[in-house]
């Protein structure tokens, strides 16, 4: 409202906080259960560009087609009780395609990739259960989250606690979790280098928020993952990974409405540091403008960078005690931008969403090795909601 | 496509009107129904004209020691109308009305002293027994009126209503009383035309509201002039005669309610010391005296 | 940048004043165009497919559990 320096007038204070007491006035405020069901489904094609002649080994297009996804979402968020809520989530996927083997030496000397050729077909299933509990000052959920595919399966807990102090300025949050994975590698198209495997993973989040204004918010975030058992990816022909894995990640987050223009600007960014020498830089940033009651337009643009594993060459050094040509453990940095649009129309939402995703070795900050194997893709989506109101 | 609809009706004995825009037609109707029934569901409840209201039940025990029992929306209320009357060092009071007897503005005629006299007990929200659960009016003829704060919190529930249903811009005006959910899409805010106290049709200024309530109160609604004198029908609840303070008075804030309550309570004071509490609270305000100066920062103040 | 200066970062910026924004106030906030994740499906997405592309994952609350992609 227009004046803000007398804000602290204790007649308007006391005729407003009293006020407030009323039902009309009882809107968002306390940490309550969603007001109304809600349901979602998302279908969303990821297709990565075939890899380029210059950069791969084979002679016909079809030995240089990567991945393709296939992804089916379902999403419902529902009260129940008076203090509860239930979310559940599933996903499907469905994977074919081919993904880098090994990085060999070219005749010229450059290196390039040997693609496992268009032989792996995968199904992905997850279904996760969320449980929450509404009271005065927070709230609190427990989420399990159950995972299988052909090759792999992961079973997960996670435990999580928002904490609202008094005057509702700051939120502290926490949450735990832990998977506990097996991955059985499929046999016969290329070989493995394991034949049954599990990993254990703890992590551990805090993090604060902060209202800054009455049109802006902050949130920081500290976390530890702890990662425990066979890294290694079995796929790839030349990779030994240690077994265990320390990661840190700081992060910061901003959101800032912008009224003459109806649109929320959202900044996030995220530091990530482990025991294999990776580190990394992501920086998020979205604008979501409401260009009219019903229509919503979100162009959005991510940079991200890394530092290569200690253990990364392209031409893998076998010698060593670990190793890897693996290009997601090569330095990069990767530009992706891409829009949402969405429209309701009464109850129902609908929306689409495209993202294009490029890597290079150039756009990092961090200088090493560039690898052959770096992808780029295409995302779109097509999604629908529906509130029971 | 966004579209204008309005809704004109008629509740709380004054012209009523939602001013929304939407893209769906058919999704405003949806909330024009349920927030018109919202605004009518507190006319039954709290007016004074309707016989079977909780209003009228409250003041027909008046003095028998019943105790009429009460929702928490209207625990609600009266803790608020005891905040406007401590703040307003009693000038505010919800059981003032009954010194209407006396006053018969449409007669040309001034009350003797004594009538006023003989009503004056009646009136006191210090007198008034009340908690959580029920109210008691201990002296027959006491009366509660409402007035003074419901049609104001009708235009702000009404507004929340409409935004619950999906409308995410609205205007809420319940004759002058105004609560607005969401500003256009075109212009900062709802422009409002403020009348000017001595001509009936004219607007003396437009304000930008771009969200939160506008509310005004004025005595050019009901009043006499009698050798020259104006008496207005704001009445000083300790002595039971009109203030004569400001003849005008409009008040921005994030509830019309709010908004309402301190624009009468400045009415109820003499002008110079209306004029301090406008300018104390911190809202943008607009008062016109009578020499129909203007004063006040909202004609300054958009949004920010 | 190490995650201590993140910390001290962090501090410093908690320490020093917001503006007291009492809850009749935060309307603004409570949009649904101001959440951390206006989109869950979305976000799940997105943040697994980076996480399969990529070295880093994780940062945003509880950590979900692994798939087979990395």
């Amino acid at each position: 409202m227009a004046t803000n320096k007398n804000d602290r007038n204790p007649a308007l204070m006391a005729l407003t906080s009293s006020a407030l007491l009323l039902p009309a006035y009882q809107g968002a405020q306390a940490d309550a259960p969603p007001e109304f069901a809600e349901a979602g489904m998302q279908y969303s094609k990821y297709k990565e560009d075939d890899i380029t002649a210059k950069k791969a080994f084979g002679f016909t297009d079809s030995t240089r087609q990567r991945f393709d996804i296939d992804v089916a979402q379902f999403h419902l968020l529902a009260p129940v009780l008076d203090d509860w809520s239930v979310a559940v989530d599933v996903a499907w996927e469905d994977m074919s395609g081919a993904s880098p083997w090994f990085v060999g030496e070219s005749a010229s000397g450059d290196p390039k990739v040997i693609m496992s050729g268009a032989s792996i077909e995968d199904n992905r299933t997850e279904v996760s259960v969320t449980t929450r509990y509404y009271f005065d000052r927070g709230n609190s959920g427990l989420s399990l989250t159950y995972s299988d595919e052909d090759d792999y399966e992961s079973k997960a807990a996670a435990f999580d606690g928002a904490f609202n102090s008094a005057d509702g300025m700051t939120t502290y949050s926490g949450a735990i979790s832990y998977s506990d994975d097996h991955i059985d590698p499929t046999q016969g198209a290329v070989p493995t280098n394991t034949t049954s495997a599990s990993k254990d993973i703890y992590s551990a989040w805090a993090g604060v928020t902060r209202i800054v204004s009455k049109r802006a918010i902050v949130r920081f975030g500290l976390s530890y993952t702890y990662r425990d058992g066979f890294l290694t990816d079995p796929y790839k022909f030349r990779d030994s990974r240690p077994n265990e894995r320390k990661e840190w990640v700081a992060s910061g987050g901003y959101r800032r409405y912008f009224e003459e223009q109806n649109s929320a600007l959202h900044v996030d960014y995220r530091y990530f540091n482990d025991d294999w020498d990776v580190q990394s830089h992501t920086l998020d940033v979205a604008w979501v403008w409401d260009y009219s009651p019903a229509v919503t337009y979100t162009p959005f643009i991510r940079y991200y960078t890394q530092h290569e594993a200690e253990f990364f060459n392209n031409l893998a050094q076998q010698d060593q005690r670990y190793f890897s040509d693996d290009y997601r453990l090569s330095a990069f940095g990767a530009f992706s931008y891409g829009l949402r649009a969405s429209r309701k129309i009464q109850n129902w939402e609908v929306s689409v969403d495209a993202e294009r995703y490029r890597t290079d070795e150039s756009w990092g900050v961090f200088s090493g090795e560039e690898s052959p194997g770096l992808v780029d893709f295409w995302r779109y989506g097509i999604g629908l909601n529906y509130i029971f109101k | 496509m966004v579209q204008r609809v309005d809704h004109s009706f008629k509740a709380m004995g004054g012209p009523a009107r939602f001013r929304m825009e939407v893209d769906d037609v058919g999704l405003a109707d949806v909330a024009v129904t349920a927030a018109v029934a919202e605004v009518e569901r507190l006319e039954r409840k709290y007016s004074r004209y309707l016989d079977d209201s909780l209003t009228s039940r409250i003041n027909l025990a008046a003095g028998t020691g019943q105790v009429v029992t009460i929702d928490a929306e209207t625990a609600g209320l009266l803790h608020y109308a005891t905040t406007v009357w401590r703040e307003s060092g009693g000038l505010f009071d919800l059981t003032s009305g009954v010194l209407r007897r006396a006053w018969d503005f449409r007669s040309g005629r001034l009350p003797e002293q004594s009538e006023i006299d003989a009503i004056l007990p009646l009136v006191g929200w210090d007198k008034v027994e009340w908690d959580e659960r029920g109210v008691c009016l201990p002296i027959e003829g006491m009366e509660l009126d409402f007035g003074g704060c419901v049609k104001e919190y009708a235009a702000d529930s009404a507004a929340a209503q409409l935004q619950r249903s999906g409308v995410q811009c609205a205007l809420v005006d319940l004759a002058g009383d105004m609560a607005a959910a969401g500003a256009p899409l075109q212009g900062a805010g709802w422009p409002i035309g403020i009348r000017h106290p001595r001509a009936r049709d004219s607007a003396a200024a437009t304000v930008i509201l771009p969200r939160g309530g506008l509310a005004s109160s004025g005595d050019y609604e009901r009043c006499m002039e009698i050798d020259g004198v104006r008496y207005g029908h704001i009445l000083n609840p300790t002595t039971g005669w009109p203030v004569g303070g400001l003849v005008a008075v409009s008040v921005l804030a994030e509830q019309c309610l709010v908004a309402g309550s301190a624009a009468s309570v400045a009415m109820l004071k003499p002008a110079p010391q209306g004029l301090e509490w406008l300018g104390g609270l911190g809202l943008p305000w607009l008062a016109i005296d009578r020499d129909l100066q203007c004063h006040g920062n909202l004609l300054e103040a958009g949004s920010d | 940048m190490t995650v201590k200066t993140a910390v001290a970062g962090l501090v410093l910026v908690l320490l020093c004043g917001c503006e007291t924004v009492q809850p009749w106030e935060r309307g603004l906030l409570a949009k649904k165009d101001m959440q951390w994740t206006p989109n869950i499906m979305d976000a799940r997405l997105r943040s697994q497919i980076y996480a399969s592309k990529e070295a880093s994952s994780g940062g945003a609350g509880a950590a979900g559990g692994g798939c087979g992609c990395n």
